[in-house]
């Protein structure tokens, strides 16, 4: 029979999965609502790291915030246009959380509806896209609260409703900003169709490989 | 409480979890095209998979055949648009039997996917319900069984209401046809592995 102590220990390590998941997904709720600064705060302040679709990587709390409040929300205050909508579904996650663990991995994958202004002859017109893609997360606990420590979203693909993914995979991905520049530049940016697979960060459950 | 209670009720939750991380990586698996991985989340004793309209294929043999022979194509290389697999897992319900050996779970998926057809790449949604069995052996969670039914799967230009089945594709070397193939707008319902949580009809 468990000693007291060793249930204690597993009982931590669900609460710690169940934390991190609700992390997550109050991650995708704060995203969808443009509240840039509330998921800034959601990083860690050690060395975190934030890389999505085809931005580049950015680096430390600072560049993070430069990155979600002045990139993605045009600058402090700044609101977005009637008509923007993100809807992204934080689904299927698969935490990896080791008992006593003070670090963890997880994958989910990202999809959801969104209306945006994309890049195009007719600067600032919304599409309505459909989205779809693969995070590839990392989280450290602490003074005792989960945050995240790198937050990875590999797009799949990024389709007009109108179209479809096999008709046209990619719309609105133009590459690194040319004013806020990343610090590194795209790690794994290959959408469909070209058949790149965001490495797995779990083991194989039975075989351990 | 005493410890043995305690430890049993810890031992359910992890039970629960260890089962919807399975069903999880399955799906990642998969997606990702590593049939082989999938193959290996099957216990040695497992019954049958059954998906869509391809057929049942029964027992560990036939579970390879399914998934690495007729899926996979024996790890053959396919052109990486040819197909596109995102089976998104919604909503399981697990549980887990009194002995902590045996569970069932309910899942649902819907899916974007790129297939081949005669008529070239096909975008299609597709639609349906998972009721699984699974079997703790060794300390470890594996499928016994994958039963997936199919409600729709309808080309992206069309949609369900206009064209809610593509087809029917059962597999030549199945073991068995396909059961309760119903798809919309049969109306067919398919059986919950649970009671209702608060009646217990």
């Amino acid at each position: 029979m468990a000693t007291l102590e060793e249930l204690q220990a597993r009982i931590q390590r669900l609460d710690d999965i169940k934390q991190i998941e609700q992390l997550q997904k109050i991650y995708g709720y704060y995203m969808d609502y443009a509240e840039w600064q509330k998921v800034v705060d959601l990083f860690s302040d050690k060395d975190p790291s934030v890389e999505e679709a085809d931005r580049g990587v950015y680096k430390g709390k600072e560049r993070i915030k430069k990155y979600f409040i002045d990139l993605l929300g045009g600058g402090p205050g700044k609101t977005p246009r009637p008509g923007w909508l993100s809807i992204m579904f934080q689904l299927q996650g698969v935490v990896t959380c080791d008992i006593s663990a003070t670090t963890a991995k997880a994958r989910w994958y990202g999809m959801g509806m969104e209306a945006k202004p994309t890049t195009s002859l007719h600067e600032g017109e919304l599409r309505q896209t459909w989205i779809s893609g693969v995070y590839e997360n990392e989280y450290v606990k602490e003074d005792g609260k989960w945050k995240i420590k790198k937050l990875h979203f590999n797009l799949t693909f990024r389709t007009p409703y109108e179209d479809g993914w096999l008709k046209v995979p990619v719309v609105g991905q133009t590459g690194p900003d040319s004013k806020i520049l990343p610090d590194e530049p795209p790690t794994a940016y290959f959408p469909y169709p070209s058949g790149f697979h965001l490495p797995v960060s779990f083991k194989h459950p039975i075989t351990g490989k | 409480m005493d410890l043995e209670n305690l430890e049993k009720q810890v031992s359910l939750l992890e039970d629960i979890h260890e089962i919807e991380c399975l069903q999880r990586i399955y799906a990642y698996y998969f997606d990702s095209h590593q049939y082989d991985k999938v193959v290996d989340l099957f216990s040695d004793n497992a019954i049958s998979a059954e998906i869509e309209s391809h057929g049942v294929f029964y027992g560990k043999e036939g579970i390879r055949r399914f998934y690495w022979d007729n899926i996979g194509k024996k790890g053959q290389t396919m052109p990486p648009w040819m197909i596109q697999l995102l089976i998104i897992q919604i909503g399981g319900v697990v549980d887990v039997d009194p002995d902590g050996v045996n569970a069932k779970a309910r899942f649902q998926t819907w899916l974007p996917e790129v297939m081949p057809s005669a008529a070239g790449p096909r975008q299609v949604w597709i639609h349906g319900y998972y009721e699984n069995e699974y079997v703790k052996e060794k300390g470890k969670w594996y499928f016994s069984k994958i039963y997936w039914n199919v409600t729709f799967y309808t080309t992206y230009e069309t949609g369900w209401l206009r064209f809610p089945m593509l087809g029917y594709f059962p597999f030549p070397d199945y073991d068995a046809p396909p059961t309760n193939f119903h798809p919309y707008p049969s109306g067919y319902h398919v059986p919950y592995h649970f009671m209702h949580p608060v009646t217990g009809e």
